[in-house]
């Protein structure tokens, strides 16, 4: 590991990585807007030069350099000296500020921008309080630069992150420089606009508000908003998000630095596809059948139904003839408490790997690339925890089933009892499917939306979106992530978590680490969680 | 001094002088012959031991140049510089229209010196006679087996192409050139990598001026000691003056680098004095971007050190421009402010949103609704943007600086005494129905 | 006098015709119909291809491909930006990216004779601001406009290189030298502006590379001459 000192202070940094980067990690705030560690440097911004000692070419004695070098741009090397802090970098810094400024509409209160902008922080922070320049601003336009995002030119500090986006992250071209010099513009041809399943990116790594989301637009300030750590549910990539929520709402989902798994970047595929969580016509309440009455039990009431009635078929039939099906959107911690349950009524209950939902293919991006050199991929498994599932199960032994397996042996009426979540956000249940139902006697479907399997079923359970609830996913690559519950299930439900573990004999509230610690004592693999490595704090 | 014999000049006024048959009967491509028998490393040897300095602007070795080059590469690319665009320049024009063979002939011994397969000549497109002349004698060469595969009959093969700008002062920065050759917009790069080690295509790059290619026949036909005889010893050989403005005989004159812009402007043998009731007040002396210099400095010597003491960048392309007394500072303020205005290429922050912003209030000052304190401003916003050495990737903001801030403080009680002289409140007024 | 200057100002500001921060240009139509013929004809797309082999990456081709299509069809449509775009394997933006940097190339149709005047330095302080709104004034259109009938476009330009030769103007692809404004009204009427000795897109023929004829090459030589001109000349004449 290099050292290097900066503004006197000698720190250890990373091998391989600009001396900015290297600053920002130890906690020092350079401005920067074209720096992106996921992007090529540019350096164009000019915000983070510093000073750095250098040899004199004669003498060899080091001395300042007279001429500031950018900090992106200049690699860490054991022994680098450098400084931010000098009058020198802080007068280029001021300078930097007023040039941005120029031609800047100020319109911060009505725009989207405001509060997570580094325009605003930078100049609270680094730059002057009044401007000089009282001549007539460059007024740009808007533009309408793709079907989910607008372009507000008059905001853009040219820092061309945007662009690269689409030329080294996505690898679609979409958005080029226009004009030259102060008339430069951000724009993409006509007919060929920003829409690409990478898009949103565009919006996430511009510092300023020049690219916002359609989607977000005014909906809420975002200081308002609360930020929650969680897990992308809608591939098995799982990237690491954030749910920026107010009000028990989701209102945008960002990715979150996981360097194991989506880098800086999510799919507008993961990003819009929230929407679900704020259905009306998700199920809320836990539904009791008999024959063509259904009733609402109270919550206390559930675990006792559900025992007896699994207790009882067991004594009558035995207990290879109870199934539990694992839904891939299932936590790691759920499927491990539903599997505990069932089989301590049943030890020899089937085990059954729930429906895995596919569409398309992979796509990797950048588009065209191979696997040395893809930055992202958008899986065509569409479910966030296949692999958990499958992981658990083999843990758990005995008989285990796929899904088509499960299916054909329920039609034959191999199953006097079965319990089959869902929570997938599309329709899942075929006519085929359906059918199993009248087979089974006793029927526990647990599912977000109603589905043909209900008519059946002997019991009802609300399942929740993954942003009301907590646990843990594992991606298609063997990795464990956590998630946290970002806002509260509606009225009437409870957390899928909560009950299964009050159905499975505990007490008290679940807590997903709690489970987690139980669970990895019987199921190593889920004893390594990783957690990703924040950003730096003044990283972005 | 005065009966300087023209060396790169030698073939102006000669009848025919742009083909291949007039030329080859003064001497020519008897140097590139030479060469061919010399290993390529003792031609770069020979033009380092001339310390021919880059005639673009810069004043970089030349042979230093072509010794940075990797030793094990397999493929190297030369660019010739001609998007002469700096104003007032015009010595590359004259090279290429009175002589275009002597400019293939350096570029042949460049490129054998550093193992080139490929010339590109990057010509302005405003050059539009200047392609013409050029094409044809490259066509010339190619027919006489001079460019080609097997050149003269040796083992070494050199293709030749011009390639035309479209209108962009930045592209002459040598990372822009590239750039713009590669078919993007000519934004120059950040270095390092130099183009030495990575340009063109990714592959080790020379790029020369035609000026300094112009010198390197002469170099290698009468050697380095010859060359350094002429001219003081940090300046060594001929170098071209431009001279333009209100003056006798505008145009563009040969001689070592031992004379003082007195010299230029008032010489019979070059600018011959000013036009009959014109006197000069300043002169721009080596192109907009080194800066300007008053009536009283004109001793100053154009040479690559001298300028320096004058507060000037350099000596840049040693093309001056007089302004007589006629002539409203204010008028030549807003000029060179929008000359970096219009040509910053938009890439570095201080560059691109000072030279607007610098445009804009000369603009305002030059129609009569300056402020001083826009003076005090623009000096500021001119040492913000960066002079040498410099903020920016390029050198572009720096040579944006040297006018701006050697016009506002040369002439400043001229410019101040014509704000003063405005109606009163009038600054005011236009700036109340500007915003 | 106090409002003369600041209206100039404004009238300055506006003559740039662009869109303003309260407009919003929608890039999700295109602004061409993908189901028109090809503008760029097989001859051009073949004088493209001829520079295929100079450089090493199909990109490279494209100043040279702009300045074919340019000179073939005057200005560089955003059906020929598309065009160039599919011929040289690269995307549309870069097209624009390219083109929108540089002054030469033309997205929107100029008149016959496009009148370059130069505002630079050398000019300037010769008179060439004088010629410049003598231009204006005859022409009756600002700079960077087109006549109605589209016979002339002025446009501006940075320092010619004929700085000795100050003021300078350049008609299509003819340069003239020491221009006065007095000379303004016979350099509008000079027919030879609008026609040039060589067919523009023939500047970019590839090199010969076969041994020539040496006599044909003297003809050409003669061929070229008069592509500048010097006012002084016509007015004696």
């Amino acid at each position: 590991m290099p050292k290097i000192t900066i503004d006197n202070k000698e720190i250890e940094c990373r091998a391989g990585v600009p001396v900015l980067q290297a600053a920002l990690e130890a906690g020092w705030d350079v401005p920067h807007y074209c720096y992106h560690p996921g992007l090529s440097i540019v350096a164009s911004c000019r915000l983070c030069l510093m000073e750095m000692m250098m040899p004199n070419p004669k003498t060899q004695e080091l001395s300042w350099s007279p001429k500031l070098v950018p900090s992106c741009q200049t690699p860490v090397k054991d022994g680098l000296i450098c400084r931010f802090g000098s009058d020198t970098v802080k007068h280029n810094q001021r300078v930097c500020m007023e040039f941005f400024l120029l031609n800047h509409p100020l319109d911060c209160p009505v725009c989207d921008q405001a509060g997570e902008c580094y325009l605003q922080d930078y100049s609270y922070k680094f730059g002057n309080p009044t401007s000089r320049m009282v001549d007539q601003k460059l007024k740009n336009p808007k533009k309408d630069i793709g079907p989910r995002t607008l372009l507000y030119q008059d905001r853009c500090v040219m820092c061309s992150r945007c662009v690269r986006v689409t030329d080294e992250v996505s690898g679609t071209f979409e958005l080029g420089i226009v004009n030259r010099g102060s008339r430069c513009e951000i724009d993409a041809f006509p007919g060929k606009p920003l829409d690409n399943p990478l898009q949103g990116n565009v919006v996430d790594v511009c510092p300023v508000g020049a690219m916002l989301d359609k989607d977000f637009l005014f909906k809420r300030r975002v200081w308002e908003l609360r930020s929650t750590s969680s897990v992308c549910p809608k591939c098995a990539t799982g990237c690491a998000i954030h749910v920026d929520h107010a009000d028990n709402k989701v209102y945008r989902l960002k990715p979150r630095f996981n360097p194991k798994v989506n880098t800086w970047w999510m799919c507008d595929e993961g990003r819009f596809g929230f929407k679900y969580v704020h259905d009306k016509k998700r199920i809320v309440k836990p539904i009791v059948r008999r024959g063509m009455d259904h009733e609402s039990p109270d919550w206390a009431d559930v675990p006792d139904i559900v025992r007896f009635r699994f207790s009882e078929l067991v004594k009558r039939d035995g207990a290879a003839k109870v199934a539990a099906v694992l839904s891939p959107f299932l936590s790691c911690e759920e499927a491990w408490l539903l599997c505990k349950f069932i089989r301590s009524l049943a030890p020899t209950a089937a085990l059954v790997t729930g429906l895995i939902p596919y569409s398309g293919e992979d796509r990797k991006f950048p588009i065209g690339s191979n696997n040395g050199t893809t930055k992202f991929t958008i899986l065509k498994e569409k479910c966030p925890n296949r692999r958990g599932i499958e992981t658990i199960l083999k843990a758990f032994g005995g008989t285990t089933l796929t899904f088509d397996e499960f299916c054909k042996k329920a039609t034959t009426g191999e199953f006097s009892a079965a319990w089959i979540t869902g929570g997938y956000p599309e329709p899942w249940v075929e006519k085929e499917t359906a059918k199993i139902a009248e087979k089974i006697e006793f029927l526990v479907v647990q599912d977000i939306f109603e589905n043909e399997l209900c008519t059946g079923a002997g019991m009802i359970f609300p399942s929740c979106g993954w942003a009301e609830r907590e646990g843990s996913f594992m991606n298609a690559a063997g990795v464990l992530q956590s998630f946290e519950r970002a806002i509260a299930p509606p009225d009437g439900a409870k957390q899928d978590g909560q009950y299964l573990y009050d159905i499975a004999g505990y007490s008290g509230l679940y807590r997903a680490t709690r489970i987690r610690e139980l669970m990895s004592a019987e199921v190593p693999a889920m004893k390594e969680l990783y957690v990703p490595p924040e950003m730096p704090a003044h990283a972005h | 001094m005065a009966n300087f014999e023209p060396i790169l000049l030698r073939n102006r006024g000669v009848t025919g002088s742009t083909s291949l048959k007039v030329y080859e009967s003064r001497g020519g491509y008897r140097a590139v012959r030479k060469a061919l028998k010399m290993t390529p490393d003792e031609v770069v040897e020979e033009v380092k031991k001339a310390n021919l300095r880059g005639r673009g602007g810069a004043g970089f070795p030349a042979g230093m140049k072509w010794s940075f080059l990797p030793k094990d590469r397999t493929r190297t690319l030369l660019c010739v510089n001609a998007d002469e665009s700096e104003p007032p320049t015009f010595c590359n024009r004259v090279l290429m229209e009175t002589d275009p063979h002597q400019l293939i002939e350096g570029t042949i011994i460049a490129a054998y010196a550093t193992k080139s397969q490929i010339a590109y000549i990057y010509m302005r497109v405003e050059f539009h006679e200047q392609f013409h002349i050029v094409q044809r004698a490259i066509d010339e060469a190619y027919a006489a087996g001079y460019l080609g595969t097997k050149i003269f009959g040796t083992d070494y093969s050199l293709e030749c192409y011009v390639h035309r700008g479209a209108g962009a002062y930045v592209c002459g920065e040598e990372t822009g050139l590239i750039e713009s050759l590669e078919g993007k917009r000519g934004w120059p790069r950040i270095k390092p990598p130099f183009p030495a080690v990575e340009g063109l295509f990714r592959r080790p790059t020379v790029v020369n001026n035609v000026e300094t290619l112009s010198c390197v026949p002469h170099i290698i036909e009468r050697g380095a000691a010859w060359f350094t005889g002429i001219g003081p010893p940090h300046s060594t050989g001929p170098k071209l003056f431009c001279i333009s403005g209100p003056v006798k005989k505008p145009g563009c004159y040969e001689s070592p680098m031992t004379i003082s812009v007195r010299d230029l402007l008032e010489r019979e043998d070059m600018g011959g004095g000013m036009l009959p009731g014109k006197r000069a007040k300043a002169v721009l002396p080596g192109g907009a971007s080194m800066g300007i210099i008053s009536a009283n400095e004109f001793d100053m010597k154009m040479d690559f050190e001298d300028p320096r003491k004058f507060g000037l960048l350099g000596l840049g392309t040693a093309a001056a421009v007089v302004i007589d007394d006629s002539i409203d500072m204010r008028v030549v303020l807003r000029n060179m402010a929008r000359f970096y205005g219009t040509e910053s290429c938009g890439q570095c922050t201080q560059c691109r949103e000072g030279t607007a912003w610098m445009h804009k209030m000369a603009t305002r000052i030059a129609m009569g609704a300056g402020r001083v304190e826009d003076l005090d401003v623009m000096l500021q916003t001119a040492r913000n943007m960066g002079m040498m050495p410099g903020l920016s990737i390029c050198g572009l903001p720096d040579g944006a600086t040297y006018p701006i801030e050697t016009i506002i403080k040369k002439f400043r009680g001229e410019l101040e005494s014509a704000i003063r002289a405005q109606p009163a409140g009038r600054a005011k007024r236009v700036l109340s129905v500007l915003n | 006098m106090a409002q003369p200057a600041g209206e100039r100002l404004l009238k300055l500001s506006r003559s740039v015709k662009r869109a303003m921060s309260w407009q919003t240009i929608n890039r999700n139509l295109p602004v061409m119909d993908p189901k028109a013929p090809p503008v760029l004809t097989e001859a051009v797309r073949e004088k493209i291809r001829g520079f295929f082999p100079r450089y090493e990456t199909k990109r490279a081709v494209l100043l040279p491909a702009l300045h074919i299509v340019q000179d073939a069809l005057g200005h560089i449509s955003w059906k020929a930006m598309a065009e160039i775009a599919a011929l040289l394997e690269i995307q549309p933006s870069d097209v624009i990216d390219t083109i929108s940097f540089y002054t030469h190339f033309w997205t929107h149709s100029k008149g016959k004779k496009v009148i370059v005047a130069c505002r630079s330095v050398s000019c300037e302080v010769m008179g060439g601001v004088a010629v410049l709104e003598e231009l204006k004034k005859r022409l009756g259109i600002d700079e960077h406009e087109t006549t109605a009938d589209g016979a002339y476009s002025l446009v501006t330009e940075e320092c010619l290189a004929g700085c000795d030769h100050a003021p300078c103007v350049i008609i299509n692809e003819k340069l003239h030298k020491r221009v006065r404004a007095e000379d303004v009204v016979k350099l509008l009427a000079d027919h030879a502006n609008a026609r040039l000795e060589i067919p523009r897109s023939d500047l970019f023929d590839a090199p010969a590379k076969t041994a020539a004829d040496p006599a044909s090459q003297n003809s050409q030589a003669e061929d070229l001459v008069g592509t500048t001109s010097d006012v002084r000349e016509m007015r004696e004449s």
